[in-house]
């Protein structure tokens, strides 16, 4: 098996980059963040290709790492160097409405979106922009359903009163 | 957040279930403000797709395949078979082709026929995997000049021929990706067109040693192939075309290759 998942990895690793650098842009809300993210995902994915079983998403195996390395490597250590995280008021503001720019609902929403706490962030992405069921996405976070609802109902809230 | 806002966010999102959507539905029949919360949040909801879709659609991809480690990256030209469904694919050899996944730089070995040389049978393989693709193989393949010229220069020189956009391109056809395979052990490049309509167009160069000849010309099935040697390189162009624009084709490209 560990051949044939080498090979898998390898093969579908770039068809995900535009979507992991998107989930890397809603985390870090930075690009160049996301450019980092999205490469260390990859070496990591091909450093573990062998523990993939062929067959399954790889799209879901490879934002499990993404999200791995977001919250133990890269956020810790913005913090312990004392970058700190994008003020929530900041969001997506620069760097990623920049990107959305050519549109400017999209990028207005974008904006709004990136004032959200990050687990919202998060949580919107999987299941608005990813297509995650609730459950998909409780199990993705390892959050109850319960949660999942609040938090998109949270996001929703946020940006009926921001608008 | 109002308290019902988990409830009516999942019911927008169809993830309420059997009692409690049952129930939410009718509270709104009989609660005036419940429905102005409900169309809030649906409004407020609505447009989120499309701003993640519009930075989906803003991914530097060329720089984060630039990023990739280079035993992946030289493989990372997109694989054209979706949309060919495993189980219409009889032959052993496009089976080993599918197995190999998006890896366009595979060394897969096309099964020889029983003919003698290698040089005529390749032309048989070659016309038995073109006849599989379909109008949806290629068609979506639209690489930035940059990546097309990348993929043309990693294929001339594992053929040994100087393939540049310009020397390849042919009249109303738009090449899609190129891309290696081999055949009995030799390197076999193959750079895929497709006409107005999606349909596919083959130009296959094999470094077989092969004795100069001139553009030939057959019919094979619904398939016409132009083919010639030169430089130990035998080359074919192959499509649902008549015989004289197969012959069209090679000599345009016999002249610049």
């Amino acid at each position: 098996m560990s051949e044939a998942s080498r090979r898998e990895v390898r093969a579908g690793l770039e068809a995900c980059l535009a979507r992991l650098w998107r989930y890397a842009v809603v985390l870090s809300r930075t690009r160049d963040a996301a450019d980092d993210l999205v490469q260390a995902t990859c070496l990591r994915a091909i450093e573990r290709a062998d523990q993939f079983v062929p067959g399954t998403r790889l799209d879901r195996w490879l934002f499990s790492i993404l999200r791995s390395i977001w919250l133990n490597e890269i956020r810790a250590r913005k913090i312990r160097e004392g970058g700190g995280l994008v003020d929530a008021e900041e969001a997506l503001t620069s760097d990623g409405a920049k990107a959305v720019e050519t549109n400017i609902l999209a990028a207005e929403v974008f904006r709004l979106i990136g004032r959200l706490p990050e687990a919202q962030r998060e949580t919107v992405l999987l299941v608005y922009g990813e297509g995650f069921s609730y459950a998909e996405a409780a199990s993705a976070l390892g959050i109850p359903v319960g949660t999942v609802m609040s938090r998109l109902a949270a996001a929703r809230s946020a940006l009926a009163k921001l608008k | 957040m109002n308290g019902d806002d988990a409830e009516l966010v999942a019911l927008i999102d169809s993830e309420l279930d059997g009692d409690a959507k049952g129930r939410m539905l009718a509270r709104l029949a009989g609660d005036e403000e419940l429905r102005k919360r409900y169309e809030a949040l649906r409004d407020a909801g609505a447009p989120i797709a499309g701003s993640l879709e519009a930075l989906l659609r803003q991914a530097p991809v060329s720089r984060l395949r630039a990023g990739l480690p280079p035993e992946v990256a030289s493989r990372a030209v997109r694989w054209p078979f979706s949309g060919v469904a495993l189980r219409d694919l009889a032959a052993g050899f496009v089976l080993g082709l599918l197995a190999a996944g998006a890896m366009a730089w595979a060394a897969i070995n096309l099964a020889p026929r029983e003919e003698s040389e290698n040089y005529e049978n390749w032309r048989s393989a070659v016309a038995e995997y073109t006849d599989l693709y379909t109008k949806e193989t290629f068609s979506s393949q639209h690489p930035d000049p940059s990546l097309a010229e990348k993929e043309l220069a990693d294929v001339g020189e594992r053929v040994g021929a100087h393939l540049t956009p310009e020397s390849v391109a042919l009249p109303d056809l738009r090449f899609t990706v190129a891309f290696m395979l081999a055949y009995d052990g030799s390197p076999l490049g193959a750079i895929a067109y497709v006409d107005k309509d999606g349909a596919p167009v083959m130009f296959c160069i094999i470094a077989n040693g092969a004795s100069d000849a001139p553009v030939r010309t057959e019919r094979r099935s619904d398939l016409s192939v132009g083919w010639w040697s030169r430089g130990g390189r035998s080359h074919l162009v192959i499509g649902r075309m008549t015989e004289e624009h197969a012959a069209e084709l090679a000599r345009t490209l016999e002249s610049r290759v």
